[in-house]
């Protein structure tokens, strides 16, 4: 019934692709390097030399010339250029871009297909976590003790603030990029993405700002903590400058990635796939790319008026020139505490999908569990301030923002009764997915309880600014949305690599990581309470054995994450063989082949009810 | 599934992981060397004697004679001072620098010191013009360690010709401040100046040489 | 599995499990605050101690039930192997559950309101109309102290007991946290701008200020001490002190 354009374009397939067939990561790297050469000669010959500026000013324009480089050389204008001129994409041309018959190739390339891209995710997640996971090791290393040891005050602060801004950025990415680009397609039974080259953008676009965030190491740095706020950024050197296009190029990308998810969504969901019937991470990955939207345009703006304030003398964040850093603080936590949900809404959808599947039971109140992905994430943009309790800005608003914080615990709640709602009287199978799901459970309600203490005031008055802060959003963040995310690494390794993550190296992973967490974060909660500040890289003896501990777990942490690592290099290529739909689920990633065929369906799907009614003569061998 | 197999994965893994974080922390740690350490000459029993010297450039001192990355910016000559236990510590510092106003008027006072004076230029004095300072000399006390040790003391501004030469610098003849203080037992202290010399865009002055580990601030290690 | 998981008395040992553990998490919430935070010197930090044990111990049942449901679910209906267990008994909805859930959380949540926007206000409100000002200076890296009326400045913070003071926090440079470890009240101190708090010193000894906002450089070095003492003694120290113009 459906003819497939795989068909009918195989035979023009040789002519397609133009340019692109010239087009990789390696001439990315080499047309970034190009322009930012460039750009440089231009920026030493026009700007003043003499300026106070100057050095930010070749700096910012030779970072401008590394991203736009970077994207002529993979291959980004190449679409608008080609429409400009009015010799738009063939259908071979666009066979071509999807990767067909490329092989391995085509994962180095601007490749449009969903899966492709969910794959480069996962591979560029990886490398920001263990980018950020070793400046974490050499943060805990420094604080084994009192006293400035491994690494001086200056050198702490630079990693402290890179593994701030590379995690931050990892998790974002951890769920929604892999998987709301590999399975979220094929769960609502479309071919691709709404916009596919902008997929490819999207993710391009973050490996040109990421590479820019490693390359702010070797200029110097940047010592004032991820959120650098105004106006101690003045102080940095041109690192700053770097991160700040950085910042700016990533809300791009997500922004771009963002409309795309949403726009598939909405638009490209198959004959009979109606909102009450779609997968739940489908929800999940709708509400967090719709706060992501709303989010991250902040973002973007906050590191542009810094920029400008840096390197034209602007003075929207300069007290004293008509601005104020409270201006910046605002912005920047309009964008931070939605970002705290974008980061976890997916983790939590991703674990409702596998408690229904594991459990062999339906979702427990799938409306309930939209509702409180949605309510969310609506109400999380109306408490920024809480970031601000004590910082004097507005004392008048911290009741309003109390109350609004504190009716967060609502919806939060409700993720509970619907998990265990619906692992409840399931038949749970205990396999790897299964197991981080459950790590995820135990560690999501420590980080939720101690997240109310902070929203409190007279509490925040005296933890603010604590070890006790970071605890709590460790619990969150490595507790529970990267248990969430090693859940949904599991669950889906079968449907990319054709094999099982290893369930053996997996369960030790589990296990180091699991105890790791509790050692380290609750000795971390102690030394908080016992009133050791944030960001300090030495500190009183009085918190001494607490820190050890914190380093200890640590180190325990790390080796459960290189046995995870281990593990995923170990099955990639020699893991069991899992078969289309190992986990004898009903949703429509497990119906095609795996791996799926470009644009997955040989025949639409028609969906007449929603995937979690389990059937006996499901189960079969 | 063959478990020795997966096991051996395992703490290859984690060997390589660890050796690739040691090898990252090795590289890093040497990228910002801890200046060779400046010990307190014992002159008696219970005294000792320390130098130390603020340029107005890193082409002299321990930044090397090319001046390091940074060779306009500021610099006390050494970061890592040492000093013996329970002893009087005799510091003299050769202050070449120009400056200005401090931010807090507050540092224009010595404080710390044995009889709350030091020696500057030969006069004995206790507190000096907060709008003439080159630079000052915080020794800080860590809270929560039971041990107190604050020193600070303020090092006038010179505004004389260059007249000298060391190594490939032109310097003016120095501001000679004098001052002891008495140290307690072991531990690490850190120091550094609180006269805004570090040249920020807007902010305050303590941008880059202030702002940077070695240059306007160091570690006291009582031994 | 049989069906006697349907049947209601096996829940006995969930409630158990529930019980035992919100009894863990109530002398958890009794104990663990007081004992880790530091001491109390100021009703602020009496407040926070007090609104610290009492979320805990209104916590404790809801993270014990998630706990206990938890292990409860482990317990009883898991399966291993590699071949998927039959599917269970569907439960799409029940409105009874939710309702109830939502309606606790509701109530939960409007008991930590009122509790803590009493505590709110109890924290605000200003107990004298006559307290001592004390403007605080940050500069990166040093905490300074003056004393209006006295031309006095000192790098460490004395305080008489029992009279409640008002600070006025402001920079020199960049923004800082200053934060009275002790007393439990924190603001940050901004340049060009001051912010105030206040609070009632209520107990003789030391005490630690400490910088809670990142800072720059020395940051973790940023402390000064403090100490509370007699209001004779406090008049005697300030007449001591240096005069500065």
């Amino acid at each position: 019934m459906t003819t497939t354009l795989e068909h009918t374009a195989v035979a023009e397939e040789s002519q397609g692709g133009g340019l692109a067939r010239y087009q990789n990561a390696g001439t990315a790297v080499a047309g970034g390097v190009l322009f930012a050469f460039l750009f440089w000669l231009i920026a030493r010959k026009t700007m003043d030399p003499t300026g106070e500026a100057f050095n930010d000013q070749v700096t910012t324009i030779l970072g401008c010339g590394w991203i736009i480089g970077f994207w002529f050389g993979i291959g980004a204008f190449n679409g608008p250029m080609r429409w400009l001129l009015g010799r738009d994409h063939s259908r071979a041309d666009d066979l071509y871009y999807a990767g067909h018959n490329q092989g391995r190739a085509r994962y180095w390339k601007y490749t449009t297909d969903h899966k492709v891209v969910g794959v480069q995710y996962i591979i560029v997640t990886m490398g920001l976590l263990g980018v950020g996971g070793l400046l974490a090791m050499a943060i805990r290393t420094e604080l084994i003790m009192p006293g400035n040891h491994f690494v001086n005050q200056q050198v702490y602060n630079a990693f402290i603030s890179l593994h701030g801004m590379i995690m931050i950025l990892a998790l974002i990415v951890a769920i929604a990029g892999p998987w709301a680009n590999f399975v979220m397609p094929i769960m609502i039974g479309a071919r691709d993405m709404a916009f596919p080259r902008l997929n490819a953008l999207s993710l391009w676009t973050l490996v040109s700002a990421a590479s820019l965030l490693v390359a702010v190491a070797a200029v110097g740095g940047l010592t004032m903590g991820w959120v650098v706020l105004a106006p101690i950024t003045d102080q940095n050197g041109v690192g700053m400058d770097l991160f700040a296009l950085t910042i700016v190029v990533f809300a791009v990308s997500s922004t771009v990635g963002g409309v795309n998810v949403v726009c598939t969504i909405l638009t490209m969901r198959t004959k009979g796939m109606t909102l009450e019937r779609v997968p739940i991470f489908v929800w999940g990955a709708i509400t967090t790319s719709a706060l992501a939207l709303y989010a991250f345009p902040f973002f973007f703006l906050v590191e542009v008026l810094q920029l400008l304030d840096r390197n034209v003398a602007t003075s929207f964040f300069v007290s004293g020139g008509g601005g104020t850093g409270w201006l910046q603080a605002n912005l920047f936590w309009l964008m931070g505490h939605p970002e705290v949900y974008v980061i976890l809404t997916p983790a939590v959808a991703a674990c409702f999908e596998i408690a229904a599947v594991m459990a062999r039971k339906p979702v427990f109140s799938y409306r309930t569990a939209v509702a409180a992905m949605v309510g969310l994430s609506g109400l999380s943009i109306l408490v920024w301030a809480h970031h601000m309790f004590t910082s004097g800005w507005a004392p008048t608003l911290g009741g309003p923002f109390m109350v609004t914080t504190e009716i967060i615990s609502i919806p939060t709640g409700l993720f509970f009764l619907v998990l265990i709602g619906t692992l409840w009287r399931g038949h749970i199978w205990m396999k790897l997915p299964t197991i981080w799901m459950f790590g995820f459970i135990a560690n999501f309600i420590i980080g939720g309880i101690t997240g109310i203490y902070l929203s409190d005031i007279p509490i925040d008055n005296q933890l603010h600014g604590t070890m006790f802060v970071t605890a709590h959003f460790h619990y969150i963040f490595v507790g529970s949305v990267l248990f969430g995310a090693v859940a949904a690494l599991a669950f889906w390794f079968p449907k990319v690599t054709g094999r099982f993550l290893d369930e053996f190296l997996g369960r030790i992973s589990f296990w180091l990581v699991f105890i790791g967490v509790q050692v380290t974060f609750l000795a971390m909660f102690a030394s908080g309470l016992k009133g050791m500040p944030r960001r300090v890289s030495s500190y009183s003896v009085i918190f001494d054995h607490t820190n050890l501990i914190t380093t200890i777990g640590a180190y325990i942490i790390m080796s459960g994450m290189l046995v995870l690592l281990g593990a995923i290099i170990k099955s990639w290529g020699h893991g069991e063989p899992s078969g289309p739909n190992p986990w004898h689920a009903n949703s429509l990633e497990w119906m095609v082949p795996t791996p799926p065929p470009l644009e997955n369906f040989d025949v639409m799907p028609v969906i007449t009810e929603d995937p979690y009614n389990f059937r006996e003569e499901m189960v079969r061998s | 599934m063959n478990g020795s197999k997966s096991l051996g994965i395992a703490l290859a893994s984690v060997l390589l992981g660890g050796g690739a974080l040691a090898l990252a922390g090795f590289a890093l740690a040497s990228d910002t060397p801890h200046q060779a350490a400046l010990n307190c000459v014992r002159t008696s029993a219970t005294a000792c004697s320390l130098q130390l010297s603020t340029y107005p450039d890193s082409l002299e001192g321990a930044h090397g004679k090319t001046g390091g990355a940074h060779p306009t910016w500021v610099t006390y000559a050494n970061d890592n001072l040492v000093v013996p236990e329970n002893t009087t510590i005799n510091v003299t510092i050769h202050q070449y620098d120009g400056g200005g106003s401090l931010n807090d008027p507050f540092f224009d006072q010595v404080m710390g010191t044995i009889g709350g004076t030091m020696v500057y230029n030969g006069k004995t004095v206790s507190h000096v013009d907060p709008n003439n300072i080159g630079h000052t000399f915080t020794l800080r006390n860590i809270p929560g360690n039971g041990k107190t040790l604050f020193v600070s003391v303020p090092l006038p501004a010179d505004y004389r010709n260059p007249t000298i030469t060391i190594g490939t610098g032109q310097y003016p003849k120095p501001n000679i401040i004098k001052f002891s203080f008495k140290t307690g037992g072991p531990g690490t202290y850190e120091w550094n100046c609180e006269y805004p010399c570090g040249d920020a865009r807007v902010s305050s002055g303590f941008g880059y040489a202030m702002s940077s580990f070695g240059y306007m601030s160091g570690t006291l290690t009582v031994k | 599995m049989t069906d006697s998981d349907n049947d209601k008395t096996s829940l006995k040992s969930f409630f158990w499990l529930w019980g035992i553990l919100t009894i863990v998490g109530v002398v958890l919430g009794l104990y663990g605050p007081s004992h880790l935070m530091p001491k109390s010197m100021s009703p602020n930090m009496h407040l926070t101690i007090l609104t610290m044990v009492i979320f805990t111990v209104a916590a404790a049942p809801v993270a014990a039930g998630v706990y206990a449901a938890t292990i409860y679910v482990l317990r009883n209906w898991t399966h291993k192997g590699d071949e998927p267990p039959p599917p269970a008994k569907p439960v799409r909805e029940n409105g009874i559950i939710v309702a109830t859930w939502v309606s606790i959380s509701v109530l939960l949540t409007l008991f930590l309101l009122i509790w803590g926007l009493g505590a709110l206000a109890e924290d605000n409100a200003s107990a004298s109309s006559n307290p001592l000002i004390v403007n605080v200076i940050a500069q990166q890296w040093v905490w300074t102290f003056q004393y209006p009326g006295t031309h006095v400045e000192s790098n460490s913070l004395y305080l008489p007991e029992g009279r409640e003071v008002e600070f006025h926090v402001s920079s020199d440079d960049v923004t800082h946290g200053f934060w009275i470890v002790q007393m439990g009240v924190q603001v940050d101190a901004n340049p060009g701008v001051i912010t105030t708090i206040h609070t009632t010193p209520n107990v003789l000894g030391t005490f630690d200020v400490r910088c809670e906002q990142f800072c720059g450089l020395n940051h973790a070095f940023m402390d000064a001490l403090g100490d509370v003492v007699t209001p004779q003694q406090f008049s005697t120290w300030l007449a001591a002190q240096p005069q500065r113009t």
